[in-house]
This record gives C-alpha cells, structure tokens and sequence, in this order.
C-alpha cells in the first residue's frame, strides 16, 4: 500500500523538523471571484514565521487549537467575502503534527512520549478532553486506557519477547518452540498468534490491548512483534477516522487517488459564503480544486443548492440517452456517424467537408465571426409566460439545456485529453523552433484557462435552467453566457493547431484569448451570483 | 476444507467432557466448525424453564474473529431480532482471541438473565421493556411456555 511507504519514509526525526518550514498554509482573499486564482503565489510559504517557531506559533498552528479568529477586518476591505483559510495536508503530516504537540505537551504529563500518544489516541486527538481527564483523574485515566495495569504483578521484565521451548499457546493450542510475547500482565502468547491478532486490528485504527486484558500495546510494542513498522500503519488508520470525524473541518480531496486532505480552520467563513452565493473553493497540493462545503468540482456559477438539485435530476436521466446525446451525431448533410474526437465544436465532416457546429448542427459560417446562437433557448410560445406551471415545456427546457450541459462536459474531457498532450506540443516548439520550457509555458496556461472556461459554461446553463427565463437579468446572462462560448470555442480552436511553426506565429492570439475567455468566466460568475443573490434563480423540481 | 485447527479440536473436546452447565453443543458430523448448541433459561428470569435452540459457526479467522451465534428459537429479548441474531458486545468490538465458545455462551445466557432495553436491536420490544416491564416480562414469559417449552423424553 503506498501509504505505509509514505509512511515510512517520514520516520526519521528530521523529516518531522523539515515539515516546519514546509507550512503550506494558504491564505485566500477573495474580494470578488469566488473562483479561487490558479496560479502558485496563493502559496505563501512562510519562511520567517517558522524559523522564529516559538511556543505561540505553535499554538496557532496547531490543529487542535480552537478556529483562528478570522482577520475580518481584512477581509471587509477587500470585499464583503471573509478569507478562505485553509492548508493542503496529508495524514503524515497531520501526525506528525500530533507528534509535535506531544512532544510539546509530554512534560505536563510526565509521563513517556509513546504513552501520551496512547492517550490521545483515545481521545480522537483532542488535547483538551485529554488534558481536561487527565487533570481530573490521572491514575484512574491510565488504568482505564490501559497503560498501567491494575493487578501488577508482573516486572517490567516480563515485557517483551522471549525464546521458549514447549510452549503451550492458548490461542492456537499448538505446543512447540516458539518466540512469544507478553506484557506486563503475563499473558503469553506466541507470535504468530500476536501477529495474526494485530494484522487484523491495524486498519481499525483502535488503540490495540492484550488480547486477555486492557493492558495497551504501545507503538514500540507492535513494531517489535510485527518486526517492521507496522505501528505507522496504525496511526495512519487512527488519523484518517479523526479526519472522518472532523468532517467539518478536515475534507479529502474527492479526486480518485489523491491523499490530500483540506483543513479549514475556521468554518464561520463558510455561512458567510453560503449566504452570499459564493462556494468555497479549495485546491489541494496536487492542484485539484474542489468545493469544500459539497465536494463537488469548480460548479461556479452555480451554487451548491444549484449544483445538488441539478445533479440529482441529472441522475434520473437514463444512462443510454446520455451516451446517444453525447457521443454520436449524424453529419446534418450527408447522414454519416461522426464521433467526437476532439474539444473543439467547430465539426467538419470527413465525408463531405460540410462545416457545422456539433451543438446546434447548423451550418458554421454564423457561429464564426458574429453571433453565437446555440447557448439561447428558444423559447417557442412568447406569448404565453405561463410556461413555469407547464411540465412539457418545463421537460423540453430542461433537455435543451442538460444537453448543452453534458456537450460541455464531454467537451471538457475531450480539452483534458488535449492537455494531456500539450506537454508534447511544448516538447515540439522546444525542439523545433528552440523555444524555452519557459517560454512554452503559455500553452499550459492556455489549457487551464480554457478547462476552467468551460466548466463555468457547463454549470451555468444548470443556472440557466433554474432560473426565472421572463427576467431582464437572465438575459443579460444569457449574452454572458453566449459571448463565453464564443470565447471558449475559438481558444479550443486555437488549441487544437498541432505545427509548431503555426503555434509561434499566433502566440499572441493564445494571449488575446486566454485573457478574453478569463475576462468573460468572471463576468459570467458575476451575473451568475446576482441572480442567486436576488433569487432570481433558485431550485425546483421542474 | 483445511485441516481444523488444534484450537478448536480442543476447544470441542472440553466442551464434550467438561460441559458448562446448562449449555450444550454439539459439532456437526460433515462440518466440525459448526455447532448445535442448546441454552437453558436462567433461574429467575422470564426465560426460566426454557430450552433455547442455537447455532454457532466458528469463521475461518477464528479465534482471531469472533464466531458467529444466532437463536433459532423464537424468543422475546430486547437485544435478540426476530431472525435471532444477538447485540452482544463480546460477539462483535469487544471479541478477544482468548475468549472461548464456552465463554461466549456464558455470555450469551447472561444476556438472558439481564436484558439490556437500553441498547436495543430489537426496537420494539426494548420499547416494551422500558415502558411496562412487567407486561414485557410476562410475555418473554408466554414466548418462553410456547416456542422454547422442554421436551420431556
């Protein structure tokens, strides 16, 4: 499993020093886009403070101190939105958080590191139950755990492991020479009966006993039996159901694979954000970006309630009409099956060269310079404003727009793929036209922009769907959302160019439209949380 | 299947030559992980006076997993279902290796002698049990004449 190996390799003492000046604490202002900024300098790394590490600080960063009072006044000059606070870890890097404020508090327990750990363990890792029981009740508290036994009759030399010929095990009844081992209590066993035992309980996460008594195995003890470090594993199990625990504040990245966790230190902010049609958006230290409050992906210019009811009615849809929708088409002159291999809408068919855009299947010719018409629905009958009440309608508004929401989607997993090969078209202009990584970077760049402009665009026809289609300001979202198609559809154009000779000629133009498709996704979101804001838009089960 | 186990060899032979009393059980013939098992009613319960039909499986895992118990009598107890399974704290968090079948049906005849309403996996007759005792009492009681009644040879 990858995460012992992680875990492993944070053993050393140093590796635990090193994490101090690593504090990747991020510190987001964002005055008006809810849209978190992309770009690495949100990452402050803060050199000073954590040379200067004195015990203050430390209580500041630590996880188990109450939520950092939020710097509101800061905040209140920049907009009406409060920072964003929160820092990207990982479970090593919780622990070994835990380990430091153990170290920190061992000598109020006067008692052995090791055993404090036990302690928290108990505890869920909250230091003041822990130091709340302990003031209370100290030997009490280390019968009841386990760390000290109640009967004592054994010498602390019977601990451990020893060589024993005929022993007789009575978990297994197998009478042979064997290794076994015992704690303080006596009670012995052999190990590969401990092993077996301990095996099975490291992924709980629980704090491991005798198998006979209460008496605690400590971490020393389960790496001596397990003969390698086993104990991390263990911790590992016990930090992530802290994190489980803690879900309000501590969120993993829903990202397949990623073992990042978001810690939010204080979650006041998020009401605030609730309450102004803002989502909390988060990014971890593997760059994915997420909302904090319902896990999903960068939904702006949808809120959660938006995204949630969208979504839920998304899913009622068969799985079949999906697919028809969203992968094949008929060329609208010659009838052939054309698949769509790349992002860009801007289709021309192999077998007759008829140029059409895969949204509305009309001929380009309009699209490209002038008017984007595909994003408007039509509503058929103007003259009847009645259409809320009428579920016929309600259904083909609906269709109209899921299946402009799901082109997008598809669309934007077609751009990811043509991320995935812009490391190559980089590659090329380095080769061929003896560009610098630097300087091909604008490429990269041009990739994100255009994912993040289509992800707005595909959440805003949800808004647009929610949302009352008689008001001025609707329509007002509407252009915004049709002059962002454009937008995107040339970048996506744009991108698909494979010569590198053609690729340096228009580098300014991958400016001019990265930047206008940036321009466009914050006017958009803009509009969009207006309409949230005045409730212009909000869910129903149309 | 794989050889069994000394431990539960052992642990069958006890429980043949050396019975607890008031409790039986029996291996099957084709399979010696599982087992008949009979408990009697404690003294001074509504369970008195009755013979209650059990079966017990000893998993692969065991004795590092707990074994698995189920009623098969009917019975009226707040932490037994109506499909007999048991909210038994040593059956499920609280298994350790070094428990045995003998222990576990201790266990589980203690159980009878001293219901726990109050964490219950049989909702509504916990509630019962809160509420009016000594009806819920009576019909453990009733349960107990009906479905668990000694079969005298």
């Amino acid at each position: 499993m990858a995460s012992d190996e992680e875990y492993s390799e944070a053993e050393s003492d140093d590796s635990l020093y090193n994490y101090e000046s690593r504090n990747t604490s991020v510190d987001l202002i964002c005055p008006k886009n809810p849209n978190l900024t992309s770009d690495d300098s949100e990452f402050d790394i803060d050199e000073v403070d954590s040379s200067d590490y004195d015990e203050e600080d430390d209580i500041d960063n630590s996880l188990l101190a109450t939520p950092v009072s939020p710097s509101t006044k800061k905040a209140l000059s920049e907009g009406s939105v409060p920072n964003l606070k929160y820092e990207c870890l990982t479970t090593k890097e919780i622990y070994e958080k835990m380990l430091k404020r153990i170290n920190h508090l061992q000598p109020v327990f006067s008692i052995p590191p090791d055993d404090v750990l036990v302690l928290m363990q108990h505890y869920d890792w909250n230091e003041e139950r822990l130091l709340e029981a302990w003031t209370e009740k100290m030997d009490e508290l280390l019968q009841q755990i386990g760390l000290k036994s109640a009967e004592v009759n054994g010498s602390s030399d019977v601990r451990g492991i020893k060589h024993r010929n005929d022993f007789m095990c009575i978990i297994c009844c197998e009478e042979k020479n064997t290794d076994t081992f015992s704690l303080e209590c006596g009670h012995e066993y052999c190990l590969d009966c401990y092993r077996h035992y301990i095996q099975d309980k490291l992924h709980e996460g629980n704090i491991i006993t005798c198998m006979d008594c209460s008496l605690v195995l400590k971490n020393v003890d389960i790496d001596q039996i397990m003969g390698h470090a086993s104990s991390t594993k263990l911790m590992n199990s016990s930090i992530k159901s802290f994190v489980q625990k803690h879900h309000r504040n501590y969120k993993w990245c829903p990202y397949a694979d990623c073992k990042h966790i978001i810690h939010l230190k204080d979650t006041s902010s998020l009401a605030e954000y609730g309450r102004l049609h803002y989502s909390p958006f988060v990014k971890c230290s593997e760059g994915h970006r997420f909302c904090f409050s319902c896990g999903f992906e960068i939904h702006a210019p949808a809120d959660c309630n938006i995204t949630s009811a969208w979504v839920k009615k998304a899913k009622k849809e068969s799985e079949n009409l999906n697919w028809v929708l969203s992968h094949t088409k008929e060329c609208p002159k010659c009838s052939v099956s054309i698949e769509k291999n790349g992002g860009c809408n801007h289709m021309v068919c192999s077998n007759c060269k008829y140029q059409f855009c895969w949204i509305c299947e009309g001929d380009w010719a309009p699209h490209g310079k002038s008017f984007y018409e595909c994003t408007i629905y039509k509503n058929d009958d103007t003259k009847s404003k009645g259409a809320q009440e009428d579920p016929g309608k309600q259904l083909k508004k609906y269709t109209f727009y899921y299946r402009l929401f799901n082109e997008h989607e598809v669309s934007a997993k077609l751009d990811w793929k043509l991320g995935q090969t812009v490391g190559h078209k980089v590659k090329a202009l380095q080769d061929r036209m003896g560009v610098s990584w630097i300087e091909g970077l604008f490429l990269i760049e041009s990739i994100k922009t255009l994912n993040e402009g289509r992800t707005a665009l595909k959440w805003s026809f949800a808004v647009a769907f929610y949302s009352d289609a008689s008001h001025n300001l609707t329509k007002i979202f509407l252009d915004n959302q049709m002059l962002l198609a454009k937008a995107v559809e040339d970048l996506s154009e744009l991108l698909q160019i494979k010569e590198p000779e053609t690729i340096m000629k228009r580098k300014p133009e991958f400016y001019n439209k990265s930047g206008y498709v940036e321009n466009r996704r914050t006017a958009l979101m803009e509009c969009g949380r207006d309409l949230l804001c005045k409730g212009i838009c909000k869910p129903h089960d149309g | 299947m794989a050889s069994l186990p000394k431990r539960i060899i052992k642990e069958t032979e006890r429980l043949i030559s050396d019975p607890v009393p008031g409790i039986t059980a029996e291996p099957h013939e084709d399979n010696l992980r599982y087992f008949n098992v009979t408990v009697e009613g404690p003294a001074g319960s509504p369970y008195e006076n009755g013979i209650f039909q059990l079966e017990l499986y000893l998993p692969d895992d065991y004795p590092m997993e707990a074994p698995k118990v189920r009623f098969l009598t009917k019975i009226y107890h707040p932490n037994i279902d109506r499909l007999g399974r048991i909210c038994l704290d040593v059956l499920k968090t609280n298994w350790s290796p070094a428990l045995q079948i003998r222990t576990v049906l201790l266990s589980v005849q203690a159980l009878l002698a001293s219901p726990n309403p109050n964490d219950p996996l049989a909702n509504d007759v916990a509630e019962e049990w809160i509420q009016n005792e000594a009806g819920a009492k009576a019909t453990a009681r009733e349960w107990t004449q009906k479905y668990a009644k000694k079969v005298e040879n």
